[in-house]
């Protein structure tokens, strides 16, 4: 890299010899320096704030929408370390590593300062008096049809608030959308339960059997689901619980199984067929209709060892309740509300419903409940924006010129939009298209409240109060922005709030008596709720009422291989970086990912049997083609992971969003093909099928997994894939 | 060996630099137990003996930690908020009209902090606790505060501004430190580990039965260097 001939080994001689002689020459106590440093004291102080000593408060998590509450401690006025709220239900005092970098997200070189109106090619500061005059100009004889909002999870007042807004516009065009929603998953459910998302209790389960949900890494509520695991490890009447994790590449979860099963890739719908029809206790026409899935059918379409299909039914049968789980894995193909009816009817034939898939609770004020992401709202608009649909476009948490698949083109299609204006906290790539930039209060400096979609034990209602004033004086809230807007049009309605924080209290402190408040004055209402950071309620619960049907389920036989794309494109969901919001928090980028140690940078996984069929080994540079695009990123041997399919992280590979995040990597994303699960509509994420080619560069992969490491996973893993002689009641 | 070359000049050039800078840095003269810190200029010329000092010489006689409230509830001792002065002077209309009082009203009236000058500067890596020097020599061991907080910063009851005039060097904590202080039970002194807090060395212990422990200092670095 470096052309001088002076080396980073070389600079360190010098450096090291440099510093033998300060050593030499002698320095003393120079550190002391009297007088020189500024003291500043308080001018005014409260009594609770005492330098050195920290304050803490109650607020909640807003990295992912798994709805964690946080309690953060803060001294001299700064946010300094954010911890588990012990008693939210949800997440147990505990917290994850990207709940822990929150805090990077807050004090974030790269974030927005000022409002930015586009100037050509560079964005021109503005004041926000300005801002807001230039949206009333540019919504005026705009009809509500042509307006789109384009967000990530809203829920609480914040979506109420935005609701009435578009409402105001005489727009119905909301579109939510988040890149890894388990939209499909939610559908299939619907269908077999009754409802979007049950109650899992993988505490009570002895078996769970999960289809590609990678439950302990970044899967609905991850934290959540870890304490659950921990005690079905514990186990229920001194018995251990089993893990069995199907899927293709291996997941956190998948790594933690005591079973790991690779299944070519798509047909997880089909083996769970398989294990019904070798369960032998279903009757009727679920019977009749699984009866041709035989274990050597199963077997050959799905991969799966024969012997294989017999422990895990033996298993299933000898201990009970079970839980079966579908996940990402399964739901991503045009078949995938298939594979996920499939994988819950296998709930309803163990018998599970009712034991390990629960009703849940839900919170008695509908209109506060998430609108739910999903990327079928992605693919709407996206097809709107084409057609030229839109002539103003809002844009709030969510960053779809980076997550589409290249496929869909949006930024191409973003740009028929006449005025695109971006809430954002800093300049992604979506920001970068839009017209007017408004810069964003964190979420450790901002108001509102959260419903979480997974609730784990009765209804809550999450709290979200500033730990600190702004670091950026002239960021806002996104609150505070709707209600100025939503001035605009409604002045007289909205007159009594002079900002989100006084809508807020008004709304809470009104309805305290069904908030839990009825015995107590506003005043201690409402710093309660500040205190505690969560209002618990007695949730409504709807009753689980779907059927165990088959009708109207339909798998597909496995997809003939490709010649010229022969392997499938698995994008893997990093737990750290997920969709790639948070890709420029350092600390992210620097932990390493679990399975594979590499930090700060892509890397495709690949089967050590195919890279050796193609010549491949670890830090070769790789250009993988599809019928859309290709990146190049370095190989990982892993054997992980199918030998018919690759993995790339999603979450690299950003060409903004500031320096943590640009320039590293590739985004997976690009290469994407727009193919769409048939009933739901939800984009199918693992369709898209790939070529490896060698590109004859060689890199050293920057990992922290050593030789011997990588060994033991190799064993451990290859070991046992490919033998039938396996008990899984004797190894645990 | 035209990179062996260039990478010797390079070597040779910041070693000779780095030997310059360090001969010519200022040397602080080694301290002794009462070597005096530099007079620093503040932006008020704070009056500690008018306010601490004896009565017989004009003081007022308050007790230190009546405005370093923060050094007995706190690692850092604090500097007093601008409230805390203006507590007292907005009803001492004596001194109302002196240069240093209407200097004080001025940042009041501004809302602005003063920027004082920090006096006693440890190194970053130091971490020093006044919270539990206090609790020990004076809630334990029941001493006239001036003579403890004395013990590092000297008899300020008679200065005007602050001014070191103790090392403050890892040496000189040591000379306390390794003095065999006698910890009995008596008094609410705590005994058996705790006892390491106040020493370097592991407690030699004298006579079990008696509870008595000659105990020499924090026995890990991390104590003070965290």
């Amino acid at each position: 890299m470096m052309d001088s001939g002076f080396d980073r080994r070389d600079f360190l001689k010098v450096m090291g010899w440099s510093g033998a002689a300060v050593a030499l020459s002698g320095c003393g106590n120079t550190s002391i320096e009297d007088g020189k440093e500024t003291l500043v004291s308080y001018v005014e102080a409260v009594d609770y704030q005492i330098p050195g000593v920290g304050v803490y408060y109650n607020s909640s998590c807003a990295q992912c929408d798994a709805g964690c509450s946080i309690n953060g401690k803060v001294r001299e006025g700064r946010v300094l370390k954010l911890e588990g709220n012990p008693a939210s239900a949800i997440n147990r005092g505990k917290m994850c590593g990207l709940g822990q970098a929150g805090v990077q997200h807050h004090y974030n070189p790269d974030r927005l300062r000022e409002p930015l109106l586009r100037n050509g090619g560079s964005g021109e500061t503005i004041t926000w008096e300005k801002a807001y005059a230039l949206i009333s100009e540019k919504l005026k004889g705009v009809s509500g049809e042509e307006i789109a909002f384009l967000s990530g999870v809203v829920s609480g007042h914040l979506k109420v608030l935005l609701g009435n807004y578009l409402s105001s516009l005489g727009s119905k065009n909301h579109f939510v959308y988040e890149a890894l929603a388990p939209g499909v998953v939610r559908a299939a459910n619907k269908k077999a339960y009754g409802v979007e998302m049950p109650r899992y209790n993988i505490s009570k389960a002895k078996v769970v059997l999960s289809f590609g949900a990678d439950f302990l890494g970044a899967w609905v509520s991850p934290v959540h689901f870890s304490q659950q695991y921990a005690q079905f490890r514990k186990g229920v009447d001194g018995q251990r619980g089993v893990l069995i994790q199907v899927e293709p590449k291996m997941t956190l979860t998948g790594a933690n199984a005591d079973r790991w099963v690779p299944i070519r890739p798509g047909t997880e719908g089909i083996l769970a067929l398989g294990i019904i029809n070798a369960l032998g206790i279903a009757t009727g026409d679920i019977a009749a209709a699984v009866k041709g899935y035989d274990k050597a059918r199963v077997s050959k379409e799905t991969g799966v060892p024969p012997g294989h299909i017999d422990k895990i039914a033996a298993i299933l049968k000898l201990r009970s309740p079970s839980l079966v789980l579908a996940g990402g894995a399964a739901e991503g193909y045009a078949h995938g509300s298939q594979n996920a009816a499939a994988i819950n009817l296998l709930n309803h034939v163990l018998g599970n419903v009712g034991k390990t898939v629960e009703a849940s609770a839900a919170v008695p004020f509908p209109q506060m409940a998430p609108a739910k992401g999903n990327t079928a709202a992605l693919k709407s608009l996206n097809d709107g924006l084409a057609e030229g649909k839109y002539k103003v476009l809002f844009n709030y948490a969510a960053n779809p010129v980076f997550t589409a698949p290249g496929a869909m083109k949006f930024k191409d299609n973003m740009a028929k939009a006449g005025f695109k204006v971006a809430f954002a906290h800093y300049m992604d790539e979506t920001a970068l298209q839009a017209d007017l930039v408004l810069p964003l209060e964190s979420a450790l400096e901002d108001w509102g409240t959260q419903v979480p979609e997974y609730m784990a034990e009765g209804a809550q209602i999450n709290i979200l109060q500033p730990l600190m004033e702004n670091v950026h004086p002239n960021t806002r809230s996104i609150g505070d922005i709707l209600l100025a807007l939503l001035k605009q049009s409604r002045a007289e309605e909205y007159k009594n709030y002079e900002d989100f924080y006084a809508y807020l209290r008004s709304a809470l402190v009104q309805n305290k008596a069904a908030l839990g408040g009825h015995a107590m004055d506003e005043d201690a209402f409402w710093n309660e709720t500040l205190t505690k950071g969560i209002i618990k309620l007695v949730g409504t619960t709807a009753a689980l009422s779907g059927k165990a049907g088959i009708s109207g389920l339909k798998l597909p036989a496995p997809a003939e291989i490709d010649e010229q794309y022969p392997l499938q494109l698995i994008p893997s969901v990093n737990i750290s970086l997920r969709d790639g919001r948070h890709t420029n928090q350092p600390w992210l980028q620097e932990s390493p990912d679990p399975l594979t140690t590499i930090v700060w940078d892509s890397w495709m996984e690949i089967h050590p049997k195919k890279a050796a069929e193609l010549g491949i080994v670890e830090g070769d540079i790789v250009e993988i083609t599809s019928r859309i695009g290709s990146i190049k990123t370095q190989a990982y041997l892993f054997p992980g992971i199918h030998p018919d399919a690759i993995s790339v992280p999603i979450g690299q590979g950003h060409e903004a969003m500031g320096r943590y995040a640009k320039g590293y990597g590739v985004n997976p994303l690009k290469i994407m093909d727009a193919v769409f699960d048939r009933e739901t509509g939800e984009l199918a994420m693992h369709e898209t099928r790939v070529k490896v080619s060698k590109t004859g560069q060689r890199v050293i992969v920057v990992k922290d997994e050593s030789a011997a490491g990588a060994k033991q996973i190799r064993e451990k893993i290859a070991g046992r894939v490919y033998t039938d002689n396996v008990d899984l009641t004797k190894e645990v | 060996m035209h990179r062996f070359l260039r990478i010797t000049v390079l070597l040779t050039g910041l070693f000779a630099a780095f030997s310059i800078y360090a001969a010519e840095s200022q040397q602080s003269v080694p301290m002794t137990e009462d070597s005096l810190g530099p007079l620093v200029e503040q932006p008020i010329e704070f009056p500690h003996n008018r306010h601490a000092g004896d009565a017989d010489k004009g003081g007022m006689q308050i007790n230190c930690m009546y405005c370093h409230t923060y050094a007995r509830r706190s690692a850092v001792a604090g500097i007093p908020p601008l409230q805390k002065c203006i507590g007292c002077h907005q009803s001492i209309e004596s001194v109302r009209e002196t240069p240093r009082i209407k200097k004080l009203f001025e940042y009041w009236e501004a809302k602005k902090a003063v920027p004082w000058k920090k006096v006693h500067d440890l190194p970053d890596f130091v971490r020093f606790n006044h919270e539990r020097h206090i609790k020990r020599f004076i809630e334990q061991q029941n001493r006239p505060f001036q003579e403890v907080c004395g013990y590092c910063h000297g008899n300020v009851k008679e200065m005007t501004v602050a001014r070191r005039s103790k090392g403050l060097t890892m040496g000189w904590c040591a000379s306390c430190h390794q003095k065999d202080h006698t910890v009995v039970a008596e008094g609410g002194t705590p005994i058996g580990t705790q006892a390491y807090w106040y020493t370097f060395y592991k407690p030699e212990v004298e006579d079990a039965s008696a509870g008595v422990l000659k105990a020499k200092g924090p026995n890990d670095c991390w104590r003070c260097h965290k």
